[in-house]
This record gives C-alpha cells, structure tokens and sequence, in this order.
C-alpha cells in the first residue's frame, strides 16, 4: 500500500484543471501563502493578466525567445494545428492539446499551461508549506480563472484543506449561482471579492457580462461569509476616476454587510506578453499604471466612506 | 510599527569610517623585519620559545599609532586598512606578486619600493624554514598529484596560520593579562620534575609569561603615546579623550576591566595582538553580547549613547584588519575578507535565553556602520523573542547581507553529536564563515580545505583519471560502462574514499608543520585548557580538537546523478553513452561557455538551424578569450607551487579544440539537444523529492567519508558545506556534467540550489536546502537566499521574513543568510562602481565592498536567484 502523506477528506474522486500553484505568496492573503490557480472564467475582462486560464482546457503557450525554428512541433502534430507561419506557432483552432509538441520541445518554447489534477496531487504541493502557514499566520488562497467554476472539486479541497486546520482564502469575481455560494463560503475563511464597476453596461462592455449577479451575490456573500474584503482592480479607462471608485464604494458600505476593508488593485502590464503566447492581441495596449498620486486621490475617496483602504492587496 | 527603525551615526563614527572607506590597503614591512631578527637571535631555542621571543620583539617594537577620532586604539598597521605579513608560514607567492599585487583582479594591495627592497632581504632568511616548506615535505607525491589535479586544496593553512578561533575575551576582561601570566607562573611552580614532558611544559609556560608581559607593554607604549599626544594637543576636547586613553591602556589589558569604557579596549588588545602574533584569519570576537554585557549592566556611569558609539567604534576598527594572500586563494576569499566572526542572541550555558541589550546595540552598530567587518551573526532557538528575530530581519532589510541567521535547534545536538557536553554545545559561537564551536575551548581547524565534490564525480565518470588523461584516481570503470544506480554510487564512493584519505594526508601533514614550527604561546594561553595541559592548541592543548573540511560541488553532483537516473534508468529517452559522449564534446560548445551568464551564445531566433554558431578557436568572443587566459594563468600557478612540470595550457588548448572543432554540426545540434534533456530534468532547490535525495545522498557520501578519520591533535574530521566564493573559480577544473552544465562553469555555492535553478520561491528552496543531512555537516553549512527590497517591505514583510527563517529553522536548516537588493542595481553597479564605493554585499559567510569583488564573483551573486512575489 503506497503511504499517503494527506487522506483525502471524501472518497469522490473529482479530477480539477489547475493552472499555476505559486508558493510564498503575500499579497493574497494574510501571511505566507500557496494560491492554486484553477482554470475557467464566465467573464472576458479586458485588463486580464491571466488569459491562459479562460478556457476550461489545457493550452499550449508559445515563448518567441526561446524558439530556434527546429520545427520539431509541427513533426509530431496529430491535427495540423502546430504551424510554424502562423502568429504563436499554434492554431488554437485546430489544437487538441494533446501535448506532444510540448514533449519535444527540447528549448522550451512551447509550455502546456493547465493540468488535471486529483485532489491528492495538489495536496501533495499544498503540504510542502505548512510550516509557513502555521509559523506566518498564512494558508491556502483558491484564484483563476474563475474559482467557482470548478465548484465540485473546489469543495473537496477545500474541506480538505479545513481538515488540516488551514487558512482558506478566495480571490473571486463573485459571478456564481446562489447554490454554489451556499455550498462554498461556508468553508472559506476569507472571501475576496472583486467589484469592478457599478454601471452594467461599462461594466459588460469591459468584462463581457452584466454587473446585475455579481452585485446581488456581493450582499449575499457578505452575510454568509467569516469575513470579506472588496477589491477593486484600477483600471485607467475603466473606472480609475472619483466618481466610479466613489460609486463602489457606496454600494459597499450601504448595501454590504460587515465590510471593513476596501483594496485598490493599480492596474498592471504583467500578464500583455502572455497574449502574444496565446497568438491573441492585447486590447489595452498602452495602458499605463496609474499614478500614484491618483492612487492616493481614489485611497482618500474610499475612506470618506468609512472604510480601511489599502493599496495594492 | 513592528519596525523600529535606525539611528544615524555619530559624526566621529562617520568620520572613522570615512578612512576605511578611502584607504588603499598597503603591504607593510614591519613585522617581518622584527620577527626576522627575533628569529636569527633565538636560532637553536625551542620553537615555543622563539615564538614567544618573536611575540616580544614584535610588541614592544611595531609602530604605535592612534588615529585622529579614535577613543579605542591598538593598530595592527600604521596605513590604515593595511598589513604586515607573516613570512614564517610562506613568503614565495609575495615576491612573485612585488610588481603585480597592486594591479590583480582580485584584493589588490600596493607594496611600496622601499617595503619590497625590505622584504625581499628578509625572506632570504625564510628559505626551507616556514611551515609551508615543512608541509609540503611530509606530503607523498599523489598527495600533491591530488592538489595540482584540482581535488582539493588546503591552501588555507599550508601557507598561513591556522586563526579560527575564539580567546577567551571573557578571562581577560575579568582577570587582566597579569591575572594569565599568575596562573601560568602558578602551573609552572607545580610541575613534577619528574613528569616526562617537565621541559616542554615549562617551555610553554616560560613562552607564555615572556609573550604576556610584552604584551602589556603594548598596551602601556599605546597609554605613553596617548599621554604624549594630549601634552600637544590644542582641541581641549581632543586633549580630555587622550587622557582618558592613556588612562585606560595603562590600566587594561594589564588589569581587570573595572567599567564598560576599559572593557572595549581591553577586547580590543586582544583582538589586535591574537592577529598580530600570527596572520591566521577568522579570529572571531564570538559571543560579544555575553561577555561584555555585565561591565555595562555596572557600569553606571556610562550614558547609552557613549556606550553605543564605543561599539561603534569596534564595529569601525574590525575593518582596519586586513590579511593579503596569493591571488588565487583571494579569488576564493574575495573582498578583503579576514572573518571576524561577530555574534549575539542565543541560550546560556543552561538553555534559557541569553538575549541582552548589548545584543541589540550590536545590530545598531552594525546599522550604523554599515561596513563589510564584522561578520556578524545571529542566533536563534524557540525561545528567541519575536523582537529579536524582527529585529535581526529589519537589519538583513537593509540589504547589506548581514546579520546571517544560526539555528540554535540544528547546531546544538549536531555539536553533541562530536563529543561537546549540552552546556558547551549550548555556548557556541561561529566562526570565520559559518563554522559553529565552542568557544575558547575549541582549536576547530575549521577551513581545513576545499574539497571538490563535483570534481571527485567528474573523476569517477572518466574512470578515476583527470581531465589531462593522468589516473588521478583508482581505476573504476568510467560511465558508459555503468549498469545501475548502484554502479553510479559505487564508483563515485570508491573515488571519495580515495581523495577523502588523500586530503586526510594532506591536512595531516599541515597540523603537524604548525606544531613543530609554529607553536603559538600568547592566542594558546586564552584557550582552554592549554595552561592546565601545559601545551599550545597545535600541539593538542584544546579540550575540542576537530579538522574540518569543507565541500562543495555537492549539489551539483546530486543534480548529475538524479539527470542518470531520470534519463537513463526511468524514462530511458537517454542512455550513458549518449550523455557521455555529449559531455565528451562540452554539449558541443567551446570551452568557457556558461561560465558567465549560463547558457552560451545563440544564433538569433529565427534561424532555422538548431545548432550554436560554430566559432572556431582563434575567433572566440572576447568573454571567453579573457576566460581562458584567466583559468591558464590560475592552472600555471597551481602548478608552479607544487612544483609539477605538467604545463596544462596546452591541455587547455587542446580540450577547447576537440570541444568545439572538428564534429560536424549536425553532431553539435544533437550534443546541445542532449544538453537541453539534461538542462530541464527537476533538480535540486525546488522541494521535489527526487533530486534533493539525490543531492542529500551525494552529500553524504562526503560527510560520513569525511568523519572517520582523526587529526595529530587527537580530534575527529568532520565535514563542511560552504565554499566561500571558491565555488566559481574551482568550477573551472570540473569538466561537463550530467546536468547540463558546461564545462569549467561555476558550481553552486554551499548548499544553495544551483544559479537560476530554484524557481518555486523561497520555501521551496529552503525546504529542500533543509532536507540535507545538515547535522553531520557539523563544520557549518552555508545557505544563501536573496530577496528584492519589495519582498520583505512593510510590517507584514518583517513577519513574512521571519516567519521563512522560521519555517527553515524548523525544518533543522543550520544557518541562512540574505541579500536583500535588487538586480538592476547590482547591474548598475557593476556598470559604475565610481556611485558604489560603499555598497556592501554578502559574498558568502560574509561580507565585501561590491567594488573590491571580482566580476565573476559580481556575476556569480547576479545569476543567484532572485526571490521575488
């Protein structure tokens, strides 16, 4: 019998598609955290750092500066879909993701981002830190894609991580049915939730869906969760003015339940190269961060409504 | 606020440290002339006694001098951040460096005409005398075979003094000097006539009284100085701290401290003349924060601020030492190091905690300061207080690389494991680099070598012969005849057997050199127990005695076995032919490539060929070029101190032409396709089971190795794993590897993940760092992490920081030490080290100016990791 380092906290065996595990993480969180980054996402923001998550599939990601042109990939390719002539190497179109260009991709320049996992096999990463949790008041943080679409395998690790005595955490758009909340929050420690804009028409333009759910699921949330902080990614073109930021935080205070903490996330560029990666075009090109002293203008904004505000998480 | 915050210095302190910064360390010749002439007077006196008269001679004739602003004096040399030299232990590298020395890549030192004139007549004396000489001379010719061939070197103390050692300062500031010269005087009247070693006993206690009693009359030269210096002085200010200096050296070292003020200086003497009497690096202060701390609790007089500038002021004249060696061995020591090891925080005798206010005035001096002496050390166990550890990380924030982090929970049972009692083991300090002993107990021998793991597995893979095709080694079968992993550690063991008792031999050889010709009587007399025993600590007066050895290239041997295995004996997509023929063939790049920035060359992306571009060896890249002169101009000089004829920079020349000339490039894409396979297999530093045992199991093979054998002293070996900076320049006798590394690249440094190779973050590293069997590595073990400024801003980053030394010290890491600064301005400052002049960074298991560091050692600290979010 082969020993198991953690029991799995049920018999179900449900597999999940996981992106990223990133280890010591400290802005997600209190302390010293692992965040699991679980594929799939109902919403197209436009500002998304993480575009390799969208889709509930593996995807193959192509660095340019790491190819030399073997054109080992387009030799093992079932479907045609590794092509040398077109933008990204691959034609998403066509891949199955079977992997086999990745295998013998000896400089590698192709990577598959998106892995079936078990929830035993995360365990196994999770595990290797809980030293650090315990010792920096940290633990698990669950972020995307979207978390909650994988809601069945979510529950199982989560109630597996609670098994454990861990820290819970998750970074979420809020975009769920009622059902899957009721079944999630309960087991999360912490629930950071992101409210992007109050206008739903700027709001679909931007993210490709209405604001109406996410809002109605913002009070829910907030009466059923341990505890609740609102993030707000600070979008120049988007929302990085008084009036919008001062509109979110409105809502927050009048219509929510026990919030203390409002974040401003500045916006950042880190994720743009990952769209050449996907042989897909970055709508905001030339987006700059916002200042800081914008920043401190919007910090001000929201604490006139009586909440604690923190830059960047 | 979790972070308090530091002070500025007071404007004497900048001052003081104004003229370390802007000296131009300068050779001297002082002391050899006087040791000299104490020597052609006492020709055919025991060698204790010529030590202690060369111990008289030197302090009541070297140069008194007392620096403007000083309020602690005692210089070791008139320019200031210079030295004398010890001919006694070798000379020769000295006088082949008259012209070059001021000019070398690494520590440059000017000799002035008029010194070199002077030394050259005084080595005359010095031919087949020193302890070097004597060495060499009890060493078989495989012995120095295995040296030349770049195994292992135990340059350290084959050419210099042994040092590595802690005194007992303590004695000292409670007793005087006169209160050691008593108790010597005490034994000597109790000795048996009829005791057998009756003569040698006396010898020593005879030696003792004469090195005592000249040392006393260094410290009252220093208080008649003082003395005449304020009868001339206008400032009444100046004129008041003359006195009272005067004062103080009258009465201390000769006497008992009686305040916090004669307590400095009183340590103070005893750090000058301990590294005055012999050039031994790493005398280490130790446990500073213990011994002094009840002269200030008494003191009460004293006003914090004085009592706090006063240490400055110590911090500031631990960088006035400085040792020069031959250029080589100050490529593996870079950066002026002398390893003044400078500890605070830990338990007391019994296992309560010890922290004390001079423990965290110590780490506001160091802030104060902010110079590369001392090396300064922390210790930490379960009942540290939380302020404490905060603290030491808002210090390590700072990003000057200090202080480095000890693991009271690691160090202590591994110490029991070589024969210390609890209550010693508890009382450790480290020295030098990283190496913790009992202190004022202990002759450690702690950098008894560098030993090449990495060199011993590139030796096994050729069947135990060197690069030059010499079996170096015993015959084994080399690698494409390996049939299992079995046969992977079998022949890599029986290789490590056989250096392992060659470098027993050779460090044999070494002890028993210092004993017959260097035994020193005054550093012995504040060891104990030399006085009860009658004997210096090379002739065995120690309670401790260990030789300790330290590794490197272990790592790297662990990521070459765990490449077989994977590729060979799991997913066989590789077999040992294929790998050894690549390696053959430097995965057909030239010679030197990835010994800068990892991976050579390319031709552009969008190339349809796979294959490098093919320069040939006359058209190489200037990188390389500079690089291959280098590693002849470093294999000459090995070769011409141990005197071997081989001139192996036609092997050199030879081994880059079948390297990269003459295989087709189809041949040259397939080596570099292997190299790819090999270069992507999981690997050490990223808390991956696999690779790390393998790492863990090629560690010990050394360290269990090492710990059978016993030293002249009557002590056991035991193993290290720190490398100083000698992990790049001994990366430059070890061929290619099944890792994927290059030939001649550097290795990794201690017990780190390989450059560039722990990409999990910082855990991670730290977990497999930690999963080393760190306790049988009981000479120290080295870990360097490096985080940007970002990963450990705000209160929240202090306790995310501590809570990762936490998490590594949990886990029996031993010690851990960080750099905290940002590449760019590592970059920048290799660009404009003019803007840099007083950047300091930790090299490894201490601390250097960036602008006195070599650039590969510069390059080497820029490829390591950086830990960021």
């Amino acid at each position: 019998m082969e020993q198991q380092l953690v029991e799995p906290y049920s018999d179900v065996e449900v597999k999940g598609l996981v992106f990223n595990i990133q280890r010591f993480s400290v802005n997600d969180g209190p302390g010293v955290r692992t965040i699991v980054f679980l594929n799939g996402c109902p919403l197209r923001c436009k500002w998304c750092c993480n575009p390799e998550s969208q889709e509930l599939k593996p995807v193959v990601m192509f660095k340019a500066q790491n190819c030399v042109g073997c054109g080992n990939c387009t030799v093992v390719c079932p479907t045609g879909a590794s092509d040398l002539n077109v933008p990204g190497k691959i034609d998403h179109s066509k891949c199955i993701a079977c992997g086999k260009c990745v295998d013998v991709c000896y400089h590698k320049a192709l990577e598959m981002s998106g892995k079936e996992m078990r929830v035993e096999d995360l365990m196994i990463e999770l595990y290797k830190d809980r030293v650090v949790y315990r010792r920096s008041g940290g633990g698990i943080t669950v972020s995307g894609g979207e978390a909650l679409v994988q809601h069945e395998f979510l529950l199982e690790l989560l109630k597996t991580c609670k098994s454990l005595g861990w820290h819970t955490a998750i970074e979420t758009t809020g975009f769920a049915s009622k059902e899957v909340l009721d079944k999630i929050v309960p087991w999360l420690d912490l629930v950071m939730m992101d409210i992007k804009h109050i206008n739903p028409e700027i709001h679909k333009e931007f993210t490709g869906v209405d604001n109406k759910k996410i809002l109605e699921n913002a009070i829910y949330i907030s009466g059923i969760a341990n505890e609740m902080i609102v993030r707000v990614p600070v979008i120049p073109g988007f929302n990085a003015d008084r009036t919008t930021i001062a509109g979110i935080a409105e809502f927050t205070s009048k219509y929510m339940h026990n919030i203390r903490e409002l974040h401003l996330l500045p916006y950042h560029d880190l994720g743009s190269n990952k769209y050449g990666m996907l042989g897909k075009d970055y709508e905001l090109t030339g987006v700059k961060a916002p200042e800081t002293s914008t920043m401190e203008e919007l910090k001000e904004t929201v604490e006139k409504f009586g909440l604690q505000c923190k830059i960047g998480g | 606020m979790i972070a308090k915050g530091f002070t500025e210095p007071t404007e004497r302190i900048k001052k003081l440290k104004a003229e370390v910064v802007n000296a131009v360390p300068e050779v001297e010749a002082y002391r050899a002339v006087l040791i000299t002439e104490a020597y052609k007077e006492s020709e055919g006196m025991p060698a204790v006694m010529r030590r202690a008269k060369a111990c008289e001679k030197i302090f009541n004739n070297l140069p008194v001098v007392i620096r403007d602003n000083e309020l602690i004096v005692g210089a070791l040399s008139v320019a200031p951040r210079s030295t004398n030299l010890c001919p006694e232990f070798s000379y020769d590298w000295v006088e082949k460096e008259f012209k070059t020395m001021a000019t070398r890549m690494c520590d440059p030192f000017v000799i002035p005409e008029d010194v070199a004139d002077t030394l050259h007549e005084v080595f005359k004396y010095w031919k087949g005398k020193t302890t070097s000489e004597l060495a060499t001379s009890y060493m078989s010719q495989e012995c120095l075979d295995c040296q030349a061939g770049g195994v292992f070197t135990v340059g350290n103390y084959y050419f210099g003094g042994i040092g590595h050692v802690c005194v007992d300062y303590g004695k000292v500031l409670k007793i005087g000097f006169k209160g050691v010269i008593a108790e010597a005087a005490a034994k000597m009247d109790e000795l048996d006539r009829n005791d057998p070693e009756f003569l040698q006993k006396r010898n020593f206690y005879e030696a003792v009284i004469i090195s005592y009693n000249a040392a006393i009359n260094f410290a009252k030269r220093y208080s008649k100085k003082a003395a005449e210096m304020a009868a001339t002085c206008n400032d009444p200010v100046r004129k008041a701290e003359l006195i009272q200096i005067s004062k103080n050296c009258d009465r201390v070292p000769e006497n008992g401290a009686t305040n916090f003020y004669e307590a400095c200086q009183s340590f103070w003497f005893v750090q000058a003349l301990v590294q005055i009497e012999a050039n031994g690096h790493s005398i280490s202060p130790g446990r500073f924060d213990q011994y002094m701390w009840p002269y200030l609790e008494a003191d009460k007089e004293i006003s914090k601020e004085f009592a706090q500038e006063l240490i400055d002021c110590i911090f500031v004249l631990l960088n006035h030492v400085n040792k020069t060696r031959d250029d080589v061995s100050d490529q593996a020591f870079a950066g002026y190091a002398v390893f003044q090891n400078f500890g605070v925080g830990g338990q007391d005798r019994y296992g309560m905690d010890a922290t004390n206010p001079v423990s965290y005035m110590c780490m506001d001096a160091a802030a104060h300061v902010k110079l590369p002496a001392p090396s300064f050390s922390v210790r930490i166990h379960n009942g540290t207080p939380d302020e404490f550890l905060l603290r030491a990380c808002e210090l390590a924030r700072l990003g000057m690389g200090v202080p480095a982090m000890y693991n009271d929970e690691a160090i202590i049972p591994a110490l029991c494991n070589r024969g210390l009692t609890l209550a010693d083991a508890r009382d450790y300090c480290i020295i030098g680099c990283v190496e913790p002993q009992c202190p004022h107990k202990t002759d450690g021998w702690h950098d008894a070598a560098f030993f090449n793991v990495a060199k011993v597995f590139d030796i096994a893979i050729h069947g135990g012969k060197n690069r030059d095709g010499k079996q170096l080694g015993p015959v084994t079968p080399p690698m494409p005849e390996w049939k299992s992993m079995d046969d992977v550690y079998k022949n890599l063991e029986i290789q490590m057997q056989y250096f392992v008792e060659k470098l027993v031999e050779a460090d044999n050889a070494v002890d028993i050199a210092h004993k017959e010709r260097a035994p020193l009587p005054f550093m012995s007399a504040l060891v104990e127990d030399c006085l009860g025993r009658g004997k210096t600590v090379m002739e065995g007066g120690a309670i401790y005695n260990f030789t300790g050895p330290q590794a490197f290239g272990n790592v790297d041997t662990g990521d070459a076995i765990y490449a077989i295995q994977k590729h060979v004996f799991e997913d066989k997509d590789l077999t040992m032919a294929q790998i050894y023929e690549a390696m053959e063939h430097n995965f057909g790049a030239e010679l030197g490539a990835g010994c800068y920035d990892g991976p050579f060359v390319r031709l552009s992306t969008d190339t349809a060929d796979a294959a490098p571009a093919c320069n040939s060896c006359e058209e190489k890249v200037d990188l390389t070029d500079d690089m291959e002169s280098l590693i002849n101009a470093i294999v000459k000089k090995v070769l011409a101190e141990k005197g071997a004829s081989v001139d192996l920079s036609d092997g050199c020349a030879d081994a880059c032409q079948a390297a990269c000339c003459g295989i087709s490039d189809a041949k040259r894409a397939e080596y570099d396709r292997i190299r790819q396979i090999l270069d992507a297999t999981p690997c050490f530093g990223n808390d991956d089971d696999a690779p790390d045992m393998c790492a863990r199991k090629a560690t010990q093979i050394y360290s269990y190795e090492v710990e059978k054998y016993m030293n002249p002293r009557g002590g056991q070996y035991q193993a290290g794993c720190y490398p100083v900076s000698a992990n790049v320049l001994f990366g430059k006798d070890v061929q290619a590897l099944p890792d994927g590394r290059y030939s001649n690249a550097p290795l990794a440094d201690g017990v780190s993940p390989r450059q560039g190779h722990d990409v999990k973050g910082p855990t991670a590293a730290g977990n497999s760092v930690a999963k080393l069997d760190q306790l049988n590595i009981s000479n120290g073990t080295l870990y360097n992490q490096k985080f940007l400024p970002s990963a450990v801003a705000g209160d929240q980053g202090l306790m995310n920081f501590a809570a990762v030394v936490r998490n590594y010290f949990d886990k029996k890491g031993m010690h851990v030490q960080f750099n905290v600064i940002d590449k760019e301005t590592l970059l920048d400052a290799q660009a404009h080290p003019e803007n840099y002049k007083d950047l300091v960074v930790r090299v490894a298991g201490y601390s250097a100016h960036w602008t006195v560091l070599a650039k590969e050692v510069q390059d080497d600290i820029i490829a390591r990791t950086e830990q960021s979010f």
